[in-house]
């Protein structure tokens, strides 16, 4: 309490005062708590991938052979997930920024509210069905389409990537858009610039911030998708021939996660080089963020 | 401002609490979606005769059924995860050694056999049977066509499981002799029974190994050559140990069992419990 009543205090009543900090302190203190859950998570995943790395160095990045019990290579696992997310987002940025320009600048607000209802439910819908439908139906349909082996590929998971994340990056895009100032437009259009120019040239580099937080969340749920990508990607531990054959069957680190963590749960190098792919993962999402905020600020002070 | 503490205090306290408030009796089972259908069937009507016995009690008890594999299944078993395993294969020695402490016991319930699977259209266009060695030199990449084996000009779709299965063991182990073989020729991995099937049945040149209750008319059992004789996948064959690749099916528990796990498995032993067995499609153990 001592502390609370120490902070500088404005021309405000006392009792106020006391009030909002002491609020003050709880949420400081919920937001420790988060802290300290990511960082323990960090220190868990290095504290169980430890052995893994004391046994085979950095090497476990550069090794091509998954064998339980005598190797351990995460090069195939950390390539598919890096391919299958690049390729999603490849996917759903044109299609998410089109729509959202759209839904952001050209409908009424009421038509705007019913498709922003729709697909916020979208965004909901857990990764299971996702990919269960991508079984039945989008793994056929590529094979199909493109004259395949089989359609159990990089591409597909791509493909249903593309469309879980494809509402989230939406609706967010849109939010982004529609937060910028109606001033803008109507100084845009007041000089004479089209719609479709005042959305291009004044809407579009203004929400650019909060395009790139939307993208960058899709990019985090599509990196860590597991179920669905697990279902349609082939699962198999090796890097395609060539490199860039999108139309083999692939896997991804939370594929590899989901397959085989409950067989190794709990301790052993098979445990260990799991939790080291989970370490991966959690530092390539970080990066990501890291990377996606310095291009950010770089934009706007230029 | 200490009454919102408080609240927060209280209520973060609270949220564990409801999820630990359950007393009756339990039996969580957990490994191979081979012996999954025996232990769902068996489970349905063991809760169901427990009900009827114990009507005054209010305690119920509750069976619970989970896929994941054998290796999932010895392993959560030993560690204590679960109170009985299911394991399509034996224990293996590493696995024997690694839960020594747990002293694993093994209760056999039917006799299974792992077929070798293609895709109905690669059944129809004629290929019935494959030596051991073709077998081989599919899943080691050096046959790729269907062609080679006098089948249609069409690439083989190899089909492969996650390598803790049971049914991939007991495969590979007749294949190439070693249970955890590598197989390069690889095109699909796959995990449950479920989903292989389900992936052999979409494609139209797939080979994959199923246990015998799985086949059907989008799957179909080719047979063993071995020289000039063939050996079909029938019941018989199975029953009188002509088919090479048989196996059984198991439930492991650490330890001696008791209590209500004990009545389970003595359940499953029974004449009424090996019906369940055959109604499953697996062949009872005597």
């Amino acid at each position: 309490m001592k502390k609370v009543a120490t902070f500088p205090s404005h021309n405000k009543p006392k009792s106020m005062e006391n009030e909002s900090h002491g609020i003050m302190w709880v949420f400081a203190g919920l937001n420790l708590i988060f802290l300290c859950c990511a960082g323990g998570l960090f220190l868990f995943l290095i504290f169980e991938s430890y052995p893994i790395f004391k046994l085979h160095g950095f090497d476990f990045w550069l090794g091509q052979d998954w064998w339980v019990g005598e190797a351990y290579g995460a090069l195939p696992m950390l390539y598919g997930s890096t391919l299958v997310t690049a390729l999603a987002c490849l996917l759903v940025l044109p299609l998410a920024l089109a729509v959202a320009i759209f839904i952001s600048e050209f409908l009424t607000p009421t038509s705007r509210r019913c498709v922003k209802a729709i697909l916020e439910l979208l965004a909901g819908v857990p990764g299971i069905v996702y990919g269960l439908l991508g079984v039945s139906f989008l793994s056929l349909w590529i094979k199909d389409v493109f004259g395949l082996l089989d359609g159990n590929t990089l591409a597909t998971a791509s493909c249903l990537l593309a469309i879980m994340i494809l509402p989230t990056v939406l609706t967010l895009s849109e939010d982004a858009m529609r937060s910028v100032p109606a001033e803008y437009r109507d100084n845009a259009l007041g000089l004479g610039l089209s719609k479709w120019q005042t959305a291009t040239a004044v809407v579009l580099p203004q929400a650019l911030p909060g395009i790139m937080g939307a993208v960058l969340l899709g990019i985090g749920r599509a990196m860590g998708e597991t179920i669905a990508v697990m279902l349609v990607v082939g699962s198999l531990d090796r890097i395609p021939d060539p490199w860039f054959n999108i139309f083999s069957s692939a896997q991804t680190i939370p594929s590899k996660l989901g397959r085989e963590a409950a067989e190794a749960i709990g301790e052993g190098t098979h445990w260990s080089a799991l939790m080291a792919l989970g370490l991966t993962l959690f530092i390539m999402v970080l990066l990501i963020n890291f990377i996606g905020n310095r291009f950010l600020k770089r934009r706007s002070i230029s | 401002m200490f009454r919102m503490l408080l609240f927060f205090l209280v209520a973060i306290g609270v949220i564990p609490f409801p999820v630990s408030a359950d007393h009756s009796p339990k039996i969580e089972i957990v490994g191979s979606t081979t012996v999954l259908p025996i232990a769902s069937r068996a489970a349905e009507r063991f809760e169901k005769l427990q009900k009827i016995e114990k009507f005054k009690s209010s305690h119920r008890l509750r069976i619970l059924v989970n896929a994941g594999g054998s290796g999932v299944g010895i392993h959560s078993v030993a560690k204590g995860r679960s109170d009985i395993g299911m394991a399509s294969r034996e224990i293996s020695p590493s696995e024997r050694k690694r839960f020594e402490g747990s002293h694993l016991k093994v209760h056999t319930v039917a006799v299974d056999a792992v077929a070798c699977v293609i895709s109905s259209e690669i059944y129809e266009a004629g290929i019935r049977d494959l030596t051991r060695q073709e077998i081989r030199d599919i899943y080691l990449g050096k046959i790729r066509n269907w062609k080679e084996v006098g089948g249609p000009d069409r690439k083989i779709v190899v089909v492969d499981k996650e390598r803790h299965r049971g049914t991939r063991h007991v495969f590979m182990n007749y294949i190439f002799g070693n249970p955890t073989a590598k197989t390069p020729g690889t095109i699909l991995v796959t995990g449950s029974n479920n989903e292989e099937q389900t992936k052999i049945a979409q494609s139209d040149s797939a080979i994959g190994m199923l246990s015998y209750a799985w086949i059907n008319d989008e799957v179909r059992a080719i047979g063993i050559r071995d020289n000039k004789s063939i050996v079909n996948l029938t019941r018989e064959t199975i029953r009188k140990g002509n088919y090479p690749i048989v196996r059984n099916l198991s439930f492991i528990t650490a330890g001696e069992p008791n209590g209500e796990v004990k009545a389970f498995l003595e359940y499953l032993k029974s004449p009424e419990g090996q019906q369940l067995v055959e109604e499953s499609g697996y062949i009872p153990f005597t």
